[in-house]
């Protein structure tokens, strides 16, 4: 397919500057079940993006048909969708950074691993799970899935830029059960180097994590000292986070507006978000064709920028932060890579003067459970009494309850086991002083 | 979108290792948006959606593969990597294709795309008026009409001879959101989403969108007044119509072959026993014309059916995909569903829904003396081999002496299914469906959930609002 030809093309039909992504992406998924290979997936597909500016408006369209045909359709759907669209667009096509801090984090050595040595390893993953505990009935959701992906990014001014990545994962879960009681638990681990993955004490982690979880009970109402797993911590830090994307501030739907410079957090939270590390989140330049860069995002409690894209960038007169994402209809934007700055404690030490609190280790339901507009939330929780300084009972079908930006103000700390998580965020256990859990 | 001979072909070399069931799926999908935000067109885009899986079934173990390359050698290509997967001799030549006749039981009359831009656009703009003239608090509306035509061709074999269908799916849905701000900078928002499997005829002349429209921005408004919801065990009575996600989310997911066959869910070996109460009769029921959740034929190519699920508090059925029943030994019964050709299909709920009982509504509120009525839920989810869920509520209340009173924010409804179920002791007369896009194994498929008004005699709530007194 020669892209250039879509460039052409587009001038021709009015289209004054243009740019397009085209993709190509390719997985492997393998899943057992009872020491049986249960389900085996194999995927390629491809797909094109594309945005222009057509009489002064902007549109975009996708499609992944790609054939003799796609320029002209894709044409064709800009070209209606800036007819119709009534909003002006004051920024265009981006030409292109002065530079780029290129890199790839593509691993040969994962691709040429033969899938034969990653059966074997998911099979004593689940054959390890089987044997770690008599209680254990069924390991569950064992699967293995690696993807790579390639594309392309090219606009009108000659700007081409090129992306290339793969990784693996490996999931899996434990299902215990103890007389009428059943309790599950589920890790997983994401890279694109194998030699990363300890067997051993991922194994050891589910189970024991399930088997934690075992006689877990409600416990009465109330507001208690919380401490938050480091996972769980991660997903209520991106729905803070995601509320610090200006285009959502600008349309008066963040409760992060007009907080600019503001204290958001207690001093203890500082957040930086690192695109251009090296891991498998690594990107060099956003969806318009922006180069990425570090950058503080909350240094000691306080809001140091929104994550801007052009276009919301030029309305509060500052400079794009290279978070352009491609949105299903529209130039959106997002983040990625987030590094939470750890505390020095362990987490023994973290919890150790704490006499009557929580630990919450898991939480369901707060797609729905969460208000990102004015950061409220309610959610399914499990986790563990803390007594005396000590984790002491399971606790499940409990709630946790909060507000986003009382629960960064009342954060008293972070442990030092920093953990990277599947929303690429880097952070510790965190301490809150109180929130609220719903239960007998 | 491919010729039969290349569908045999594909097939026989998807069957050439010992494999006993073989299937191409091929859809072509062209989704649209526009929407309207306070007063203004700003999306207004389509994407397009194009491929094929190949499923390859031998006895109980599956391999699925997708491109969106629909070439002969691309399609070829994929059956022969799939097929490798096993190692056998053949076992099934696929020697004719035979056409089938697939019943239509979704009519649509005008198709959503070929209404002027212009109209669909005046239509929205009218919704984002009525909203917006609610209060000048309402800061941001947004009124979208999100609708696809998805064509779909399906060609199987589990014999010398296959079958090919073609069907197509067709559905609108109004997005209506608005956000209210309140003083020292609280903000509230409201959602509603009615949608169906139709043209745009319902839209123009069935939906009262113009009251759909002000009740966003009233909800939105009631909800700055809203105070915390209380935490603790109390008694709930769940709305009509939206409300039936408790059941799905309780109960539904946890019968779905994909939990029950590999007996990881707490309803593996219910059937024909008592896992609600008595006063509980639940249908799956994917032949509601017209309705969100319905299709013509399921993803396998069966005709789409009413299943029974509960009879009178009793576990009567599941709801079973090929691959799934065969290790339960049970026949599929048309409610193999799939997002996209980027998904295996597998069990899947369609329109599931409470029936009606005798109660009425204003009998149920009346006789609970302090308790939690949910009006509107956003979701929720499940663990089907714990049966724990969890559900939020969008707009709730305190009843004080069985009187409906303050509304409440921030809700959050959990328990087991099992317990949730035997502690239904209230069920109305009135049934209502809400639409909703349910997450699973194979995707995000369009869903009905329903239910008449019902009371849970005791159920966690979870708030931040302390004790309710």
């Amino acid at each position: 397919m020669n892209l250039n030809r879509f460039f052409e093309l587009a001038k021709e039909k009015g289209i004054a500057e243009s740019q397009l992504q085209i993709s190509k992406s390719s997985s492997v998924s393998i899943g057992l079940f009872h020491r049986e290979i249960d389900t085996y997936k194999v995927t390629s597909s491809q797909s094109i993006i594309a945005c222009g500016t057509y009489n002064g408006k902007f549109a975009t369209a996708n499609t992944q048909k790609l054939d003799k045909d796609t320029f002209e359709y894709l044409i064709e759907q800009i070209i209606r969708g800036a007819t119709y669209v009534e909003k002006p667009n004051e920024v265009g096509i981006f030409p292109g950074s002065p530079k780029y801090k290129k890199g790839s984090v593509y691993s040969k050595a994962l691709e040429e691993t033969p899938i034969s040595e990653k059966i074997a390893l998911l099979k004593k993953v689940e054959e390890d799970i089987y044997k770690a505990d008599p209680m254990v009935t069924d390991a569950d959701s064992v699967r293995y899935e690696e993807s790579s992906s390639e594309s392309i990014f090219m606009n009108s001014f000659g700007l081409k830029l090129r992306q290339k990545s793969n990784y693996a994962s490996i999931v899996a879960g434990a299902v215990l059960r103890d007389g009428e009681e059943t309790k599950t638990y589920y890790d997983f681990f994401v890279g694109n180097d194998l030699s990363d993955f300890h067997e051993e004490e991922f194994v050891k982690g589910i189970v024991d994590g399930a088997k934690k979880k075992l006689g877990g009970k409600s416990c009465p109402s109330g507001k208690y000292p919380t401490i938050l797993s480091q996972e769980v911590a991660s997903s209520l830090t991106d729905y803070f986070l995601s509320a610090a994307i200006a285009d959502d501030v600008q349309r008066h739907s963040s409760f992060l507006e007009g907080k600019l410079g503001q204290k958001v957090a207690s001093s203890k939270v500082s957040i930086q978000e690192k695109p251009l590390t090296k891991n498998i989140y690594f990107s060099y330049f956003d969806s318009e064709g922006v180069a990425c860069k570090n950058k503080d995002v909350i240094k000691n409690g306080t809001l140091v920028t929104y994550f801007y894209n052009r276009e919301t960038a030029k309305k509060d007169g500052v400079e794009s932060t290279g978070n352009a994402v491609w949105g299903a209809n529209r130039m959106g934007t997002g983040y990625g890579n987030l590094f939470v700055k750890p505390g020095k404690k362990s987490f023994d030490e973290l919890i150790s003067d704490i006499k009557e609190g929580v630990y919450i280790t898991e939480v369901a339901g707060l797609g729905t459970g969460m208000n990102p507009v004015s950061g409220d939330f309610s959610c399914q929780a499990e986790g563990f009494l803390i007594k005396d300084g000590k984790v002491d009972r399971p606790l499940s079908l409990i709630t946790l309850s909060g507000n986003l930006l009382k629960m960064f103000r009342d954060c008293q700390g972070f442990g030092s086991d920093v953990k990277m998580t599947d929303s690429s965020i880097s952070i510790a256990s965190m301490r809150i002083k109180s929130m609220s859990i719903g239960g007998e | 979108m491919i010729s039969k001979s290349l569908a045999l072909e594909v097939l026989n070399a998807a069957l050439s290792t010992g494999g006993d069931y073989a299937e191409i799926y091929l859809e072509h999908n062209i989704p649209d948006v526009i929407a309207v935000e306070n007063g203004i067109v700003e999306d207004c885009a389509s994407a397009e959606s194009y491929g094929a899986g190949i499923r390859i079934l031998k006895g109980i173990r599956s391999v699925y593969g997708y491109t969106s390359d629909l070439s002969r050698k691309s399609l070829l290509s994929l059956a022969s990597s799939l097929s490798s997967c096993y190692e056998g001799e053949r076992v099934l030549t696929v020697e004719k294709i035979v056409k089938k006749k697939v019943r239509n039981i979704n009519p649509i009359q005008t198709h959503i795309g070929d209404v002027p831009m212009e109209e669909k656009i005046a239509y929205l703009k009218e919704c984002n008026e009525i909203t917006r003239a609610v209060d000048p608090r309402l800061v941001r509306v947004r009124s979208g009409l999100y609708y696809n035509r998805k064509d779909i061709e399906i060609f199987n074999a589990e014999s010398a001879i296959g079958c090919q269908f073609e069907n197509f799916e067709e559905r609108g849905r109004l997005s209506l959101t608005a956000i209210a701000a309140g003083e020292d900078g609280q903000m509230e928002s409201d959602f509603s989403g009615p949608g169906r499997f139709s043209g745009w005829e319902w839209f123009k002349n069935e939906l009262d969108y113009k009251a759909k429209a002000k009740e966003v921005g009233e909800k939105a408004i009631l909800m700055l007044t809203a105070k915390e919801c209380p935490s603790g065990r109390y008694t709930v009575v769940i709305a009509n119509g939206w409300g039936g996600v408790l059941f799905h989310e309780a109960c539904g997911h946890s019968l779905e072959a994909t939990a029950t066959a590999k007996k990881l869910s707490v309803f593996s070996d219910s059937i024909g026993k008592q896992i609600a109460s008595p006063l509980v009769t639940a249908y799956d029921d994917g032949t509601m014309p017209n309705e969100w959740g319905s299709n013509n034929i399921d993803s396998e190519g069966n005709p789409t059916k009413k299943n029974p699920l509960i009879k009178n508090g009793i576990c009567v059925g599941f709801l079973v995909d090929k691959a799934n029943g065969r290790r339960l030994n049970m026949e599929a019964n048309g409610c193999s569903r799939r997002q996209s050709y980027r998904f295996a299909p597998t069990s899947r709920m369609s329109n599931t829904y409470i029936a009606a009982g005798k109660d009425k509504k204003e009998d149920i509120i009346k006789d609970t003396k302090l308790g939690i009525y949910v009006a509107n839920f956003g979701g929720g989810s499940v663990e089907p081999a714990t049966g724990e869920f969890n559900f939020s509520a969008s707009e709730a209340y305190i009843i004080r002496d069985g009187k409906i009173c303050e509304p409440i924010k921030g809700c959050t409804l959990i328990g087991s299914g099992k317990e949730v179920l035997e502690n239904i002791d209230r069920v109305g007369d009135d049934l209502e469906l809400g639409q909703g896009n349910c997450g699973s194994l194979s995707g995000y498929i369009p869903v009905n959930v329903g239910q008449p008004t019902i009371r849970i005699k005791e159920i966690t709530v979870g708030g931040r609002g302390g004790k309710l007194e």
